[in-house]
């Protein structure tokens, strides 16, 4: 597996909202900057929706550190960026409790054009991963349900 | 040239598809090149044919452009041919080409729905132009995300409501009637509804309208005169909504007219109002004169007959005695219509800033009156005076009851002050202020401003004008309010206003004067049982809120909804006329096919699942989007979540707190988003060789 | 393919945040629409702009939809890069000649991959998109949002070297294109022409264009757009970043000197806006705002001031008489202090904005019979009540071709366009000078 080599080992999830941080991220494309290629972007219509099991999980399958991408108050739904936000904080909570550094979640609001905030993140993140290594996996899934159920 | 039958039988085909699951997952997959865009980094092929061995993948292809004719055509093809049912496309952005191969799926005869478009160009290729194996590693992982999504989506139909094309406008001021006009012109009923007895609000107060210096009764009469010929409009004065129902497209209303109390064809008006033994204090003229409880407010004024005023009616019965029995009815009931609508358009208008007593005097000195009392008396007077006085010397205060700063200015009973321009007043000063020069050009005017703020198209010249016209202008800054004092007995002048003035050095100026004039500013009219039924919300100023005021300027919260004229904020009537245009074409783009077209993305329940604890109910920011149900199911009381997929927006925030994971947003389930996580982290065997 | 002839229920001329309203207005209530735009891409001046207020919301974020919504839409027949050539009258309403300029590169094949600009051996100032301070390849695509993201060649500057031609990999170039003339029978016509800024060169006590470090409010709104030429707030003369910044406000507005004298309405929001933008990029620089009054009329507009005098931004009342550079051509400004005794005094700046005002985008006379107001703008004969009718039957206006307006009465104006258009569509099509088999026959 020579890519495994070649791609930095850490995987970083970014959920990008279409109102805002997927068009960023479109619009890095069109200015041609490069950034590491391990950074997996998915479109999502609101940041609003997932649970904290979900980024506990995403943890657990093998990411290392997601970045939400958010419209912040730009936010076409009314409330999506306070929830959110609340969202990510009880996220927060939970990931001390299991030995997870809550640095590995990021919420930041992207908006269609920031380009260099964009690349911030990531090359951020990207440092930290550097610095801290994977996730640690092998949480008992019981403490998953019970996230579940927390939420 | 496509072939007519095969066209019929891939139409037949998708409405087939469009209600129905599509059955096992055959997934079509395409690679495409984008000329060298992608293919030049990744390795378009290699991950084809690394796609091609994952499950449920049946064709797995790469080619220079699908966005082209024969791309499209590789789609389509292997729909009819080899049974795909889903597709997955990775290409440039989904913002420039997802609408493309969905509508491509759908010629096929595909629900458009079960494509999923990955945007390798922006997010792959471009940015990791330096390591193409790691963008051919990448794009692999971002596909089998795709497909992963593919295997779990469903077929979704956009929701279809039946809509009423009626339209209730509640106001039947300038913005109101503009909006019936508007909507019935473009071919909708309306229901226009007033509150008071009397269509025109409060344009027929005014004797003349800026920036045309137009006579404001002509335009109002010309106004009124188009809405009452269009036979799609039918008006309601003396109405008031009492309850409402329902969602966009399905409004049940409710509203309560007043009797008029008088027979339309009653003829002895003069003599009934001359035997009213009743004087009360008339509005149409700021209290500057008295009316009857049986009364016209102008003449000219529609309807035209009379109207009794049931709150100050002593039931005398004088007026009956004038004659033609049966013309007028003191006990006549109110009536209760119930109304089907598919919009409604909030039309409720504005009422002047009231000073309070003592605010530069108003109240206390009785030569202190407001810019809407002085259009009164210009209006109905041909000389100027007051107190049977006649006015010498006038100042005009600018900024009563706007741009208040907090802690400097008395809270209106809500604990808020006025803290925003009214928009309309410096023009209206102004020209009232040229219009007496005009008249009575011996008269000297002081005007007392902050800042002359006239913006609009032809404002300005009203300043130069009065400029030219000696009025004396001075200048205060906001923390220096002006007094306005009693001035010594004896003195030619009853009042002293006293202003520091900027213009001349920061000075302490003493303006005698006959008359002082506040130019009041501009509240929304007291409707909060309104705001209430139809939940729309106000803002910080009190007026009514828009969605955001560029990408949706008149429309609120709630669908179905929208503002017309000053009820959302001040407004010259121009402006005014063109809100309420916005939101009469606003109204015709939701109901003029009839059907209300909703995106299939709301929040829907399993009831399998649900248990019923409300959680998703409590955090819904959209008012009667989601609500428990109550049913009996073999004998148990069963709690229930129900989605009124009319009025969810599919925000999520449902499906963030269901404990039971019971509700998703159609077309974004989580589980979908999980699989994607699930193959981006696989060990997947589809990366072996890529090098 | 584009057809030769077209037949539409609107064309709409001018496809800025107006024109592009008032065409989806249209469009989305089934009505055929064709939205005409001289530029090769939509989007007008607000694609060009920051963030706009009083949200201070990212302007690209607004636009974007709405350029992809006319791009796409199934009512919509877009023509950018073209030209109205001549109107003339007929029984179905109007026949318009349209010129489509030649890009020299084919619509249908361009991809917008920009292979061809990374081979392109010349550069030219982009004077359309950033007032000269960047580049452009004598082949490009307008800019990053340009809808269509298609590119286009500037002909006269191309010196046929056949690289891009070579690097296309879709086959798009073709140096021979000729322009193409469309015919369009339009039933109604809406003038959405917009504003072009006063010039910031007019005035000759303000430096006549010639201080190097005195600019005009849009070139500021270029230097704060994420998407702007170096992405910070640099002067012109030397590259230093400002520290100290000051707004001229009525430099083109006002002014019977200058022929313009009404309010351009925008420039004491734009001006306060990007000096809050600015305390933002630069915490450290002063910065002042010259006014004679400040006009902040609008909803929340008031409050916005507010912030910004809490922001600490100065705003000194007094009209700036004249503006002269000192040897580091740093911007000197005289100017009288109306709040402090009326002193007249001499202040210096890193860097001054003088925020121009709004003259109308074109003469509508001359091609549409249509006339203006002694303002130059579209004369609208009952401006109260119908805001958006012109003096020619079926010929309507809306946006800033009707007077100086922000981005939120633009949008407003544009749907109250709309609504005068489709009962004015109405009046005819249910009076039965078109049956609905004619009407089927239009838009099959």
């Amino acid at each position: 597996m020579t890519t495994q080599l070649r791609t930095p080992v850490c995987k970083v999830l970014i959920l990008a909202t279409l109102s805002g941080g997927y068009r960023g991220a479109d619009a890095a494309g069109q200015s041609h900057l490069e950034y590491p290629s391990n950074s997996y972007i998915l479109p999502v219509r609101t940041a609003a929706m997932f649970p904290p099991s979900f980024y506990l999980n995403a943890f657990q399958q093998g990411i290392d550190g997601i970045i939400v991408m958010y419209s912040g108050t730009d936010s076409p739904y009314k409330g999506e960026s306070e929830r959110t936000a609340k969202i990510i904080n009880q996220t927060y909570v939970l990931m001390k409790e299991r030995a997870l550094d809550p640095r590995r979640l990021r919420l930041a609001a992207i908006c269609t054009v920031c380009v260099r905030p964009f690349l911030n993140e990531i090359q951020k993140m990207n440092a930290l991963l550097e610095e801290i290594g994977p996730a640690p996996r092998g949480l008992p899934t019981a403490l998953i349900v019970q996230a579940q159920s927390a939420s | 040239m496509p072939d007519p039958t095969a066209e019929s039988q891939t139409a037949a085909a998708g409405k087939i598809n469009a209600s129905s699951p599509a059955g096992a997952p055959r997934i079509g997959v395409y690679v495409c090149e984008c000329g060298g865009n992608i293919g030049e980094t990744v390795r378009c092929e290699q991950v084809a044919n690394a796609l091609g061995k994952l499950a449920n993948v049946t064709i797995a292809r790469h080619y220079q452009f699908m966005c082209s004719d024969p791309g499209q055509k590789l789609i389509t093809d292997d729909i009819t041919e080899k049974g795909v049912n889903r597709v997955v496309v990775g290409a440039c952005s989904l913002f420039l080409h997802e609408q493309t191969f969905r509508k491509t799926v759908e010629r096929a005869g595909l629900n458009p729905y079960l494509y999923y478009h990955i945007g390798l160009r922006e997010q792959d290729s471009w940015v990791h132009h330096e390591c193409p194996a790691d963008a051919t590693a990448k794009a692999i992982r971002m596909m089998s995300a795709g497909i992963a999504k593919a295997r779990l989506m469903q077929p979704l139909a956009p929701v279809h409501l039946d809509a009423d094309q009626r339209v209730l406008v509640i106001g039947g001021g300038v913005a109101g009637l503009r909006a019936a006009l508007s909507i019935a012109r473009r071919g909708l009923p309306v229901t226009l509804i007033e509150k008071s007895h009397f269509l025109g609000g409060h344009v027929a107060q005014w004797e003349h309208l800026f920036p045309t210096d137009e006579d404001a009764a002509a335009l109002l009469e010309g106004l009124i005169e188009e809405v009452i010929a269009e036979s799609k409009i039918t008006i309601y004065t003396g109405a008031e909504v009492v309850s409402t129902k329902g969602y966009v497209g399905n409004f049940d209303i409710r509203i309560r007219v007043q009797p008029r109390g008088v027979a339309k064809d009653f003829a002895a008006v003069d003599q009934a109002i001359a035997a009213c033994p009743v004087q009360v204090p008339d509005e149409f003229n700021f209290g500057l004169t008295q009316r009857k409880a049986i009364y016209q407010p102008y003449v000219g004024c529609y309807p035209a007959s009379p109207v009794i005023d049931r709150e100050h009616c002593t039931r005398c019965n004088e007026c009956l005695r004038v004659g033609q029995n049966g013309g007028i009815r003191l006990d006549e009931p109110p009536v209760e219509i119930d109304l089907k609508v598919g919009a409604v358009v909030v039309a409720t208008g504005f009422r002047p800033y009231e000073p309070f007593a003592g605010e530069m005097g108003y109240g206390e000195f009785p030569e202190v009156i407001t810019l809407p009392q002085l259009e009164r008396l210009l209006a109905t007077n041909d000389r100027l005076e007051w107190n049977a006085r006649p006015v010498r010397r006038l100042a005009m205060i600018h900024c009563v009851g706007s741009r208040q700063i907090e802690g400097m200015h008395a809270p209106q009973p809500d604990g808020k002050v006025n803290d925003y321009c009214s928009r309309v007043c410096c023009t209206a000063t102004l020209s009232a202020a040229n219009r007496i020069h005009t008249r009575f050009p011996n008269v000297t005017i002081y005007d007392v401003y902050q800042d002359i703020r006239t913006y609009g198209r032809g404002h300005e010249d009203y300043y130069v004008r009065a400029c030219k016209n000696g009025v004396t202008f001075l200048r205060h800054l906001p923390e220096e309010i002006p007094e306005v004092i009693r001035s010594e007995k004896g003195a030619e002048y009853p009042l002293l206003v006293k202003v520091k003035d900027r213009l001349t050095w920061g000075e302490e100026i003493e303006l005698p004067v006959d008359l002082v004039v506040l130019s009041v500013g501009i509240m929304p009219s007291p409707i909060s049982d309104l705001v209430d039924m139809l939940k729309i919300a106000p803002g910080n100023d009190r007026f009514l809120l828009e969605v955001h005021p560029k990408l949706r300027p008149v429309e609120t919260a709630v669908a179905g909804v929208v503002l017309a004229g000053t009820a959302q904020g001040p407004m010259t009537v121009q402006e005014s006329c063109a809100a309420a245009e916005a939101a009469a074409t606003k109204v015709a783009v939701l109901l003029s096919r009839g059907k209300v077209e909703l995106e299939p993305y709301v929040a829907q329940v399993d009831p399998e699942r649900c248990q019923g604890v409300g959680e998703c109910v409590c955090v819904c920011p959209q008012e009667g989007a989601i609500h428990l149900e109550t049913r009996i199911e073999n004998g148990k009381m069963l709690r229930r979540a129900v989605v009124t997929a009319a009025n969810c927006n599919g925000c999520g925030v449902c499906v963030s707190v269901c404990p039971s994971r019971a509700i998703d947003v159609q077309g974004w389930r989580l589980d979908g988003f999980e699989a994607m996580v699930e193959a981006i982290t696989a060990e997947t065997p589809a990366l072996e060789g890529v090098a | 393919m584009a057809a030769d002839r077209l037949q539409v229920d609107t064309i709409v001329i001018g496809g800025g945040i107006a024109g592009m309203q008032a065409a989806l207005d249209l469009a989305d209530q089934g009505y055929r629409v064709a939205l005409v735009e001289k530029n090769p891409s939509v989007g007008g001046k607000m694609i060009g702009l920051s963030k706009v207020f009083p949200t201070l919301d990212c302007c690209s974020c607004i636009t974007t939809p709405k350029m992809a919504a006319v791009a796409y839409h199934d009512n919509i027949d877009l023509l950018t890069y073209s030209e109205v050539q001549s109107v003339s009258r007929n029984e179905q309403g109007f026949v318009v000649q349209v010129l489509k300029k030649p890009r020299y590169v084919i619509d249908d094949a361009c991809t917008g991959c920009r292979s061809c600009e990374l081979v392109c051996p010349l550069d030219l100032p982009d004077d359309a998109n950033e007032f000269g301070r960047t580049a452009h390849r004598v082949i490009y695509v307008p800019f990053t949002t340009a809808v269509p993201q298609k590119a286009l060649i500037d002909i006269d500057q191309c010196v046929f070297c056949g690289k891009c031609l070579q690097a296309c990999p879709s086959d798009a170039i073709d140096f021979s294109q000729l322009p193409a003339f469309l015919e369009i029978q339009a039933r109604s016509i809406i003038l959405a022409t917009g504003y072009q800024v006063t010039r910031y060169d007019a005035k000759k006590q303000y430096g006549a264009g010639k201080l190097r470090n005195v600019i005009d409010g849009l070139m500021m709104e270029r230097l704060l757009a994420p998407t702007g030429p170096y992405g910070r707030v640099l002067r012109p003369s030397d590259g230093k970043q400002p520290a100290s910044i000051a707004y001229v406000q009525c430099a083109g507005s006002r002014d019977e000197t200058l022929g313009v004298p009404y309010c351009s309405r925008v420039c004491c929001m734009y001006a306060i806006k990007q000096a809050m933008l600015l305390s933002g990029m630069l915490p450290l620089a002063d910065i002042t705002i010259y006014y004679m009054d400040i006009r902040t009329f609008g909803k929340g507009y008031e409050q916005f001031y507010r912030s910004a005098q809490a922001m600490g931004i100065t705003f000194v009342k007094g009209k700036v008489a004249r503006i002269t550079e000192d040897a580091d051509q740093n911007p000197t400004v005289r100017v009288e202090l109306i709040d402090d005794h009326s002193q007249v005094v001499e202040r210096k700046h890193d860097l001054v904005v003088l925020s121009v005002g709004m003259l109308p985008g074109g003469d509508p006379q001359a091609l549409y019979g249509v006339p203006t107001s002694e303002d130059g703008f579209v004369r609208i004969p009952n401006y109260n009540v119908a805001p958006a009718t012109t003096t020619q039957e079926g010929v309507f206006a809306t946006g800033t071709a009707i007077g100086p307006m922000d981005i939120v009465d633009s949008i407003v104006t544009a749907s109250a366009a709309a609504a005068e258009v489709s009962a004015y569509l109405q009046s005819h099509y249910a009076a039965g000078s078109l049956t609905d088999a004619e009407r089927s026959l239009i838009h099959a």
